[in-house]
């Protein structure tokens, strides 16, 4: 049928609302900070790079595994880049505005005291980020240090280099 | 019925014992007492007592005022800690038992009730005790530990079954029927059973009504619900059966015709069988099995013949029964290949259902996470920008993408349909699979037939010319066991049907049941109490001089029988809105004096089940006068065998007590100067 026989008055369009990841959600992503900053950092603080390392873990299993597994071989074993995500940035934005963190000398990110009032309801439901939370506990505070996260980084430019030049 | 027979707080300080003990009578009881004595903590003690503080917003002692938990101030400006305290509190039906409860205890849960069975109060003897648990899981259901079940038994209290949320069914809780005869200060006199704990039940308040006037629609919705039940047995009856019959179609390759899955009326069983294939049609199981006996009857009696006389026929038949072998496995080679294709695509859905429960997980993680974000309070959780106030997306991708996102509860109901899509795709997978699989069994069993037959048939021809034909021998054998195993099953198969038959036949009484239930599901018994209750409701509107609408215009609203008023719209048409919102403040009061009223008379005229008994917590709100208040006061002396408490402070006022209780019928309790005070020692 030709569409002039149609004889069709008048279209519209309505855009619907579209499904988006939960990783994606801003209060699910400032949640996952609040519990990376307390279970993994000392004094919870942590530079940029740690937290996109531990939000990138939690994306998947198969992060995990590869984490544990770096850990599991003492830091000898092979570990290539983790992913930065934007999202976390955006996250992290509006977490330092709801006073949730604060930036210390513009290179660390640390919990508030209404950032560890979050924590502890998070803490307190049982029900709530069950493998996260073990997933990061496991981790602890001792485990990814600043200076590892320094070496991890440092052989990953080497690991770049050595790719662009073949 | 319940009474309150008498209360007793314990309270045992640093300092020594402090506590109060009172006695309550039949018929009104006045406890009197000025503002801060402590009247409201004896009526939450009331409550506590009967395991109903949820009705005061909460569990166990944290509900309780500080006077019973923390420190006891005696005399004003002298304070002292609180040790240890209990609640005592004497009930009263058909026998009279005696409650203990904890407010305060190191040793003991305030979850832990003991149940003296006498007058412990009344009357100080040796008693024999129970202890029971209250609001732990199972507490308002097991029936030997559970306070609230032996409470409900204790009150001869069938309790109804109420549909929850989540289309189960679950017993009316004790707390949601209190708001009925218990009001209390605060949220009490906010709206009709205003202070009804939220058990994930549909319309409790009109639950409530049904139960405490006894209203038949309650037993047609007990009946619907057995009828329910007797359906999910009669379903899991025809699972059963349905598969006995799968089985006897499987043991001869047989396919069942004629039989739902699931219950249905068959009124003709002639169209129930089963087939199968022979040569280019389809007949049925004894059809196949007489033309099995026909073949068979035909050779029997014949002399098998020679070998040599066979050569030719062998070797046609061989050369027929390679061709079969041929087009048999180039069957199952295309439906193998079928196959592993179908179980790839299982496989798929079950990892995308793996994937959707894992996002459903933290989808609804993520909610709760908002709703607590909501709470302490952040801004990004209500979708504002803390720095700009601007609102913002529920969406943490870059905000120059053109996006609309769902919010967060309309994902996780796009996800849950998506689970639920993939849950029916994966059992009709399964289902396929299942079939396919039935299918290459028959084939592979085949195949492995037709070699057999091959192998005999090429054995027979190198064989001696002379000697009779084994091969002929074999068949005849063959031939006579499968005629006598089909006939066994075709019994079988009609035993099954008689089952089928009473089965069905069951199946059809339940649904002639159900469509028997009324369609008006009030009986006239219902409509006399209903119609007592609005003219009793209206009267006592009268009495306390309710004027905020005419009267005429109120009536009882059908659903959840609470007060509705007549409205008017633009266009003419009349509409029913609740009455809180065409009452002034005081006249909604009165609406709820009349309302509470009304159903205990209309259940005492009819016999019905309320307690006989009302708690009430300063009824005398807003800037109701102190001549209206007399009047409610007034109708309350007029009971004689139901029990009224009126905790109330006559606005400190001597003068205003007289004017409100002159001249009327009540017993006085007074609070004063502190409700705990110094126990004498004995």
């Amino acid at each position: 049928m030709e569409i002039s026989q149609l004889d069709i008055k008048k279209l519209a369009f309505h855009s619907r609302p579209i499904p988006i990841p939960v990783d994606y959600r801003p209060l699910y992503k400032i949640a996952l900070i609040t519990l990376i900053l307390n279970f993994c950092c000392r004094e919870e603080k942590s530079t940029l790079l740690k937290l996109h390392l531990f939000s990138w873990t939690l994306k998947s299993e198969e992060n995990t595994q590869k984490l544990f597994d770096f850990i599991n071989a003492n830091f000898t074993s092979e570990f290539s880049v983790w992913g930065i995500e934007p999202a976390l940035n955006r996250a992290l934005q509006y977490a330092v505005a709801d006073n949730i963190c604060e930036v210390i000398n513009g290179k660390y990110y640390k919990l508030t005291e209404k950032g560890a009032v979050f924590f502890q309801m998070i803490k307190k439901d049982k029900d709530l980020f069950v493998t996260e939370k073990a997933i990061l506990q496991f981790i602890g505070k001792n485990k990814i240090t600043d200076k590892r996260i320094g070496l991890m980084s440092k052989k990953w430019s080497k690991f770049y280099a050595e790719n662009s030049s073949n | 019925m319940l009474k309150i027979r008498a209360i007793k707080l314990e309270v045992v300080t640093v300092d020594g014992e402090y506590g109060a003990e009172y006695f309550f009578d039949n018929g009104l009881n006045i406890i009197r007492g000025n503002n801060s004595t402590g009247k409201s903590s004896l009526f939450q003690a009331i409550l506590y007592g009967l395991g109903f503080e949820e009705l005061l917003g909460g569990k166990n002692e944290k509900t309780m005022q500080s006077v019973l938990k923390d420190e006891v101030e005696f005399p004003v400006g002298a304070f002292h800690k609180v040790i240890q305290s209990f609640v005592y509190l004497e009930i009263e039906n058909r026998d009279t038992v005696t409650i203990k409860r904890s407010i305060a205890s190191e040793a003991r849960k305030s979850q832990l009730v003991d149940v003296y069975f006498g007058p412990l109060l009344t009357e100080n003897k040796p008693l024999d005790s129970k202890p029971m648990y209250v609001h732990d899981k199972g507490g308002a259901s097991d029936e030997i530990y559970g306070f609230h079940s032996y409470l409900a038994s204790f009150l001869e209290w069938d309790l109804p079954e109420v549909m929850t949320t989540h289309g189960n069914f679950h017993k009316l809780y004790l707390q949601q029927i209190a708001p009925a005869f218990f009001v209390e200060q605060k949220a009490g006199w906010s709206d009709f059973f205003a202070t009804t704990p939220y058990y994930e039940m549909r319309n409790t308040r009109a639950r409530v009504v049904e139960f405490l006037l006894e209203l038949d629609v309650f037993e047609n919705q007990k009946l619907k619900q057995q009828l329910y039940t007797q359906k999910q047995v009669i379903g899991s009856r025809w699972d059963g059966l349905y598969f006995q019959f799968l089985q006897l179609a499987y043991k001869h390759g047989a396919t069942l015709k004629g039989l739902e899955p699931h219950p249905t009326i068959i009124t003709d069983f002639k169209n129930l069988f089963l087939t199968v294939p022979y040569e280019d049609q389809t007949l049925s199981l004894p059809e196949f099995n007489q033309i099995l006996m026909e073949e068979f009857n035909k050779t029997e009696k014949l002399e098998p013949h020679k070998v040599g006389e066979n050569v030719k026929k062998n070797e046609e038949e061989l050369n027929k029964l390679v061709n079969r072998l041929n087009k048999t496995s180039l069957n199952y080679e295309l439906l193998s290949s079928e196959m592993n294709f179908d179980l790839e695509k299982l496989k798929q859905y079950q990892l995308q259902l793996v994937a959707v429960n894992d996002d459903l997980k933290k989808n609804k993680g993520a909610f709760k996470v908002t709703i607590l974000g909501a709470a302490l309070p952040t801004k990004v959780a209500n979708n504002i920008c803390p720095t700009c106030q601007q609102p913002i997306k529920e969406s943490l991708l870059p905000h120059d993408i053109e996006q609309r996102p769902m919010g967060i509860e309309e994902n996780i109901s796009f996800l849950e349909a998506q689970q639920k899509m993939l849950e029916v795709y994966i059992e009709g997978q399964i289902q396929i699979i299942n079939e396919k699989q039935r299918k290459m069994e028959n084939y592979l069993n085949s195949l492995s037939d037709i070699r057999q037959t091959i192998r005999d048939h090429k054995k027979e021809l190198i064989q001696d010319e002379r000697l009779p034909s084994t091969l002929e021998i074999q068949r005849r054998l063959k031939a006579k066991n499968r005629i006598e195993s089909i006939s066994r099953t075709v019994e079988e198969f009609s035993a099954l049907i008689e089952d089928l038959k009473s089965l069905t036949q069951e199946f059809s009484q339940i649904l002639k049941k159900e469509k028997a239930l009324p369609k008006e599901f009030f009986s006239d018994t219902d409509k006399e109490k209903l119609e007592s209750l609005k003219d009793r409701f209206i009267q006592l509107l009268n009495i306390f001089k309710y004027s905020s609408s005419p009267i005429k215009k109120i009536h009882l609203s059908p659903d959840n029988y609470l007060p509705e008023v007549e409205k008017i719209t633009a266009s003419n048409a009349s509409t029913f809105q609740k009455i809180i919102f065409d009452s002034s403040a005081s006249d909604f009061i009165r609406c709820i004096w009349a309302f509470t009223l009304s159903l205990l008379d209309v259940s005492l005229m009819f016999k019905a089940n309320h307690p006989q008994l009302l708690v009430l917590d300063e009824p005398k709100q807003q800037d109701i006068s102190m001549r209206d208040f007399k009047s409610f006061l007034q109708e309350l002396s007029k009971y004689e065998t139901s029990q009224i408490l009126v905790f109330a402070s006559f606005e400190n006022l001597d003068g205003s007590f007289e004017e409100a209780t002159n001249g009327l019928n009540f017993k006085l309790k007074r609070i004063n100067p502190k409700l705990i005070k110094p126990t004498p020692v004995s």
